[in-house]
């Protein structure tokens, strides 16, 4: 089925029966050369006309279902490209959703694969998107700075992270930070300083990519958000591929997985205990 | 570091490396503990901080030792299979696994990051091991003022 045809013909039909209350997908911005993409909330199925979908939506719309107001109109149908899939896939492993709160539209590029609960999504994942790698040249810069010399990676990162002003952006565009309340803002004692200066912003970037390590889907999101940017999905994709490589973290692939951190094997790795 | 021994600190004496330790009450502790009660000499460079167990150990906490100016950080525990909470040493692995790329790879090098089970019998072994961490951080140099998360004033 045609894509944008079959997503609005789906979402008006999940409206119309009650098996969402609420659709979250992407519209066109008027104006802005007609690439601009923006957020949807659809909840009146005559008003489905709005939903597009191409490679211009980068927001992950997944980040939306950990918000009070979105749970309250539950259930929720999202339009997941794959890596939002996996967030949703992940977010079900650890029981933030279940089928009965959100229902998956799932597009992929040109492709639109319908409804699915999330076991479906899960099964399309590991059929057909199995093999989602970051981009070759996150991977190159992050080869290219792991050869550099400690104080040279360690100017690198103190000018990138000069630029950090602590909108928290990038936490608000990842639909996995959803800590009601986050380490950063707990002030008793303070763990992270809260100005936007040097170590404050040291320990919050380390932090953030730390707390994703073995979750992150690299769908981008967070470093599109950065209003400032900082290159944080080289962070996220060095976590991400130390995850894989040692623990066999494969995230957002099987709602019944077990988290990275907060598991563990006898046989880990263990080639740098002394 | 207190303030009171930071401003002790003659800046044009010769290097001599802070470590901060963070150790494990049932194995490591205790391991040190038999260091000094053998009365083995190592290294007086070590700041040990006591943790009921290295699952405990947060990489908040790493992070706030460099951030007041440690020039290495050691973690050490329970040897696999000994910990006092069943599992607390192996939690500890993965994560730290994961801290020691993403430290490296923003500028807290290897050099500056350890990791080591050490028993409560160890005695010699937990001296040996300070004074080894003490002479590969003394080489590494002084951290400042490359320190990338060191605490600094408001500019």
């Amino acid at each position: 089925m045609d894509l944008i045809a079959g997503l609005r013909t789906d979402a008006a039909a999940l409206l119309s029966d009650g098996r969402a209350k609420l659709v979250i997908g992407y519209r066109a911005v008027p104006g802005q050369g007609g690439k601009e993409r923006a957020p949807v909330f659809v909840t009146d199925p005559a008003r489905v006309d709005v939903l597009v979908y191409d490679a211009s939506c980068r927001q992950n719309l997944a980040a939306y279902l950990k918000k009070p107001e979105v749970r309250a109109r539950s259930p929720v149908a999202v339009v997941a490209p794959p890596p939002v899939m996996r967030s949703i896939v992940l977010l079900a492993a650890e029981s933030q959703i279940t089928d009965a709160t959100v229902v998956v539209l799932g597009v992929g590029e040109g492709v639109y694969h319908g409804v699915l609960d999330i076991a479906q999504t899960a099964a399309l994942l590991r059929g057909k998107y199995a093999d989602l790698a970051p981009p070759a040249t996150l991977v190159r810069e992050i080869e290219r700075i792991a050869a550099m010399t400690a104080e040279e990676r360690a100017a690198f990162w103190t000018a990138r992270f000069a630029r950090c002003i602590r909108c928290y952006a990038c936490r608000a565009a990842c639909p996995l930070c959803y800590c009601t309340r986050c380490i950063v803002e707990k002030n008793v004692p303070q763990w992270i300083s809260s100005a936007a200066a040097g170590h404050g912003n040291y320990a919050w970037n380390i932090i953030r990519a730390f707390h994703l390590a073995g979750r992150c889907t690299l769908c981008g999101a967070c470093e599109a958000a950065c209003p400032q940017g900082i290159p944080i999905m080289l962070l996220n994709v060095l976590a991400a591929e130390e995850a894989t490589r040692d623990f066999d973290a494969r995230p957002g692939y099987d709602p019944a997985e077990k988290p990275v951190i907060g598991s563990w094997n006898p046989d880990d790795k263990a080639d740098f205990i002394k | 570091m207190t303030h009171a021994e930071a401003k002790t600190q003659e800046p044009s004496a010769a290097f001599e490396p802070r470590l901060v330790a963070f150790v494990c009450n049932w194995c490591t502790y205790a391991g040190a503990d038999l260091a000094g009660t053998s009365r083995l000499p190592y290294a007086p460079n070590v700041r040990i901080i006591k943790f009921p167990c290295t699952g405990r150990i947060d990489p908040l906490l790493v992070l706030k030792a460099f951030e007041g100016g440690a020039d290495g950080v050691l973690v050490s525990g329970c040897h696999p299979g000994d910990c006092h909470y069943t599992s607390g040493n192996y939690h500890a692995r993965r994560r730290w696994a994961i801290v020691r790329r993403l430290l490296e790879f923003t500028g807290i090098d290897s050099r500056r990051l350890y990791f080591s089970w050490v028993s409560a019998a160890e005695g010699r072994k937990f001296a040996d091991l300070i004074n080894e961490i003490t002479e590969k951080v003394r080489a590494a140099g002084p951290f400042e003022p490359a320190n990338p998360a060191r605490r600094r004033p408001w500019t």
